[in-house]
């Protein structure tokens, strides 16, 4: 587990010969993927687009990225890790035995096919989606195709980058991680910041019911967290800053509507790979931005009496 | 009710994603997060067909989708996430910060033919 070798959407573009996506399915759910970055685009590098580009598809079913692949290769659900680490082997000679790959639900050929393709590429990448990082092993399925790229780098070019959600969720990661050091799973409350996932991460601290008030920007938690965790939205007062009417706005004691970003209020949006980019509000809206309603909540805030007799330094510094 | 235990697979759909956007209040959101995709062969095993509802269990909660046909192997169902899927979620992320989302064991028992035109509201 040692970082992430990764590069700009805009290199895979111009270089990328050899495209895997592992656990995904781009024609779903990033349909422009593949003709503003992976597939179609020709380059410098790679005149003829399409035909001097090779796309693999590792996935549990034949989704509609199968279509757009060269080779689909269907591992058992639940065996990528063990998938990656015989790969790990292969990619340097080890001996790995039948029952090993037979475990994947693949066969030694197409694995060695797979190894072949992967040494003989100029500039690979691997994709990987929540089919990698969701299912059981999560982090340490991400870590271990994480370290394959890295371990390729012996042989050629190789990168890996997280097909990241809809929304700005990059954008929180890194905002996050150059303000306080740590991507998520934070907790303020002795005044700095510390972080531990599986405690301050949101889901454990709704679940344990550690908090007692709730201040949800963009995101619809009502519809995407686990059963206990709404619950708690829907116990204690929740605040809920969103353009739409949401399953979370519907649970909470006050929804405020506030304008879409990028569509009509300005600001900077991540792309998948860390690039950001300036929004300019294509409409006007009649709802203010959510950084104007978070600003005028902490200068109502800072108003009331300070309850911890030191106001901590992060409240009065941030924003 | 059969005996077999499916393996659920969440998942994303670009339909869905675009309800994200224009709101999740319409029946056709409901719709795309209550079908289920399931193999015709475990359909015939569990007893029901197309457009007939489920009640899928898992040993957090249960909730109730319609099933589709679809061309997914056998042993798996797929359905977009969306509140009936958070329902079936436990809350353990195992000190990852990430609920387990994909790939729960769950068993599935028939309620019903095609559902009834006052249900979609």
């Amino acid at each position: 587990m040692g970082g992430k070798v990764t590069c700009t959407l805009g290199e895979v573009k111009n270089r990328a010969d050899f495209i895997v996506y592992w656990g995904g399915n781009p024609a779903e759910c990033h349909p422009r993927h593949f003709t503003k970055y992976t597939l179609m685009q020709k380059s410098p590098f790679l005149p003829r687009g399409r035909k001097d580009r090779t796309m693999v598809l590792v996935d549990i079913r034949e989704t509609k990225s199968a279509k757009a692949s060269n080779i689909f290769l269907q591992v058992r659900p639940g065996k990528d890790f063990e998938l990656i680490t015989l790969l790990r082997a292969m990619i340097k000679d080890q001996p790995i035995s039948e029952a090993q790959v037979a475990e994947t639900g693949l066969t030694i050929e197409q694995l060695q096919d797979f190894v072949s393709r992967m040494k003989a590429a100029k500039y690979g990448v691997f994709f990987f989606g929540m089919g990698l990082s969701m299912t059981r092993g999560k982090h340490m399925n991400s870590a271990a195709l994480l370290t394959l790229a890295a371990e390729m780098n012996a042989f050629t070019k190789f990168v890996a980058m997280p097909m990241r959600g809809h929304g700005n969720v990059t954008g929180a990661d890194v905002i996050m991680r150059w303000q306080t050091g740590y991507p998520f799973g934070i907790s303020f409350n002795r005044g700095y910041p510390r972080y531990n996932p599986g405690e301050f991460s949101t889901v454990d601290v709704l679940v344990r019911g550690d908090t007692d008030c709730a201040f949800i920007i963009g995101a619809d938690p009502g519809a995407t967290m686990p059963q206990p965790a709404i619950d708690h939205l829907a116990k204690v007062p929740t605040i809920v800053l969103d353009p739409h009417v949401t399953h979370t706005s519907k649970l909470a004691r006050v929804h405020i509507t506030t304008a879409p970003a990028g569509i009509s209020a300005p600001g900077t949006a991540y792309r998948m790979d860390e690039i950001p980019l300036p929004l300019r509000p294509a409409l006007k809206s009649p709802y203010p931005s959510d950084e104007e309603v978070v600003r005028r909540i902490k200068e109502a805030l800072l108003e009331k009496p300070d309850w911890m007799g030191e106001r901590p330094q992060m409240l009065q510094n941030q924003i | 009710m059969s005996e077999k235990r499916y393996l659920l697979n969440p998942m994303r759909t670009a339909k869905q994603g675009v309800h994200v956007n224009v709101g999740k209040d319409g029946d056709e959101y409901i719709e795309i997060t209550t079908t289920l995709s399931i193999h015709a062969d475990d359909m015939a095993e569990i007893g029901v067909s197309d457009g007939d509802r489920v009640l899928v269990k898992t040993e957090f909660g249960e909730a109730e989708f319609g099933c589709q046909t679809a061309k997914v192997p056998a042993g798996m169902i797929f359905v977009p996430y969306g509140p009936p899927t958070c329902q079936l979620m436990g809350g353990s992320t195992d000190g990852t910060g990430m609920p387990t989302s994909k790939g729960w064991e769950v068993e599935i028992e028939p309620v019903g033919r095609a559902k009834p035109e006052a249900d979609a509201e």
